[in-house]
């Protein structure tokens, strides 16, 4: 069989295409290596197409009339406990175009909380199956004046599991009791934003996460533009970051991970288009330039999962900062994403990645014989009940 | 004698609420705008854009303030000063450009000598203003909030 080759603007335009087009291939350029992991055009990895229902619960919508609007978080506690954050729900068209598929990126306008968003079913709990097994509507007037929940978590090292919510537009976090009939604590002050120095008053908080001993991190986000070192109670400890471009400042801090030994602090600069890294008192180490996450997922052997604002892939890095690999696309067909917003992973194996300019929440299940290490693996949580003695 | 004394109480309370309201500044009348720091400062994309003229009209219970930061059209905002929310409704310009009826929500408070005014609806627009007067002269330190990054500035107003 004669092979074919390739002219020589052929090839150039090809090789030219691979580094434009393809963030994984420019992120593995960066690293010194044009490797074939990942591939290009790669969209769900090791992962099968979602099921487009998922979760039954949204579908056909939450109620007449209306969809699901951006999807700020998802947090999988495990396979039979999924926690959604949605950012309110919107007023579909009076006249649906056929073949809509049911979230609201099909209709191409970006952010999903507009024009206006009606902040109910802001905190939901589904199963495996996306079935609802619990509503939190006692806690949508918290977020009325707002845009919704921005993230939610549980700290993989707190015995009663207490769940996490970040408001960012309303400057405060909310610690809720496992079942979310309480809510213990409440950091910053509600509606009320503080200047950089303050470490009482966050502005636009965005993301945390933990060290073994509960002490914990707060990126501080849109508007201080620092992170904030907090004990396990709460009490503030330090800041670190101001506006700018060098080492130790950010434009849009929206991210945070914490991991390694000896433990740092990643930080996605999402405004700069990096990933700084610090030690737990704030010295910076170290920048990965040519990634702006929206957020990051320390995952359980101990890699950075970053879903990059400019691309839409999801990308494995070690803790040095070499790309292991990467998949994921824009778009709003089952999996694909627009705006990716939280990352996190329960102990089957699936991966769950909410979207705040696609509007849903899309689970994503390994393909049978998926390579172990090209799927993301949250860390596991500290069984209920089970106190740490240190 | 009890009522004597109740009597005085109340007198001697109204006479200190009279004084603390004549300690604070008044901040009523028709201001124009003369810079902002950082220069040229424009608000955040058709939010707390610095309104070429304020008019303010302050009582011992509200502020209202008429001028055009509050989006494409001028309007009229009223901030009680007990700290209490003022809330209506009404249409607005959304993010994303289109028209539709938003709520409002305005509350304000005394820091010092600082008037503390808060505005927030729900196209996502949030506005804190500090208002001071410095001889003669309305310095706002503004800072607002939208889907976006926030943004910061100094308005200074002369009358």
């Amino acid at each position: 069989m004669r092979r074919r080759s390739l002219s020589p603007v052929t090839f150039f335009i090809v090789i030219t295409g691979l580094f434009v087009v393809s963030p994984t291939a420019s992120l593995q350029q960066r690293n010194g290596s044009i490797s074939v992991k990942g591939g290009v055009g790669d969209i769900t990895g090791e992962y099968e197409i979602p099921d487009a229902n998922w979760p039954q619960w949204a579908h056909p919508y939450p109620k007449p009339g209306f969809i699901w609007g951006s999807q700020g978080g998802v947090f999988a506690e495990s396979p039979d406990r999924v926690y959604l954050a949605n950012r309110g729900e919107l007023k579909l068209p009076d006249k649906i175009p056929n073949g809509f598929p049911g979230n609201w990126g099909f209709f191409n306008q970006m952010a999903a909380t507009q024009p206006i968003a009606n902040m109910v079913n802001c905190l939901v709990v589904v199963d495996r199956n996306g079935k609802l097994i619990e509503a939190w509507n006692q806690w949508d007037k918290l977020f009325e004046w707002g845009r919704g929940p921005h993230q939610v978590y549980i700290s993989p090292y707190d015995p009663e599991r207490h769940v996490w919510v970040v408001d960012d537009m309303r400057h405060v976090i909310y610690r809720f009791t496992h079942d979310g009939k309480q809510l213990v604590q409440t950091l910053g002050m509600l509606d009320e934003f503080g200047e950089n120095d303050d470490l009482t008053r966050f502005r636009r908080p965005t993301m945390i996460d933990w060290l073994p001993d509960g002490t914990f991190f707060v990126a501080d986000g849109y508007g201080n533009t620092r992170v904030v070192k907090f004990d396990k109670t709460g009490k503030p400890l330090l800041k670190w970051g101001s506006r700018g471009t060098g080492p130790g400042q950010f434009n849009t801090p929206h991210g945070v991970a914490v991991g390694g030994s000896p433990p740092r602090v990643f930080v996605s600069d999402r405004g700069n288009r990096r990933i700084q890294v610090f030690d737990t008192d704030g010295k910076f180490l170290e920048e990965w330039p040519g990634i702006a996450p929206h957020s990051m997922l320390m995952s359980a052997d101990e890699h950075v999962w970053a879903v990059d604002s400019l691309t839409d892939r999801i990308v494995k890095f070690d803790l040095t900062g070499h790309v292991e690999f990467s998949f994921g696309q824009f778009g709003t067909r089952p999996g694909y994403t627009w705006a990716p917003h939280q990352i996190t992973a329960d102990s089957d194996g699936n991966l769950y990645l909410s979207e705040v300019f696609g509007g849903r929440t899309q689970k994503y299940r390994p393909k049978p014989n998926a390579d172990p290490t090209k799927l993301v693996w949250g860390r596991a949580l500290m069984p209920v009940g089970n106190a740490r003695t240190n | 004698m009890m009522k004597v004394i109740t009597g005085f109480l109340i007198v001697l309370t109204a006479c200190a609420v009279t004084a603390a309201a004549q300690g604070k500044p008044d901040f009523s009348g028709t201001w124009k705008l003369s810079g902002t720091t950082p220069p040229n400062y424009p608000g955040s994309a058709g939010w707390g854009v610095p309104s070429p003229t304020l008019v303010v009209k302050q009582t011992s219970t509200e502020v209202t303030i008429q001028a055009g930061q509050y989006g494409p059209n001028p309007m009229s905002v009223v901030y009680k000063l007990d700290g209490s929310d003022n809330i209506w409704e009404a249409p607005s310009v959304t993010q994303s450009g289109s028209t539709a009826t938003v709520k409002w929500r305005t509350k304000a408070r005394w820091d010092g000598n600082k008037l503390i005014l808060f505005t927030w609806n729900t196209a996502l627009n949030q506005m804190r203003d500090v208002m001071t007067m410095s001889n003669g002269a309305l310095s706002i330190q503004r800072g607002t909030e939208q889907p976006g990054p926030s943004t910061n500035a100094t308005l200074t107003y002369n009358r």
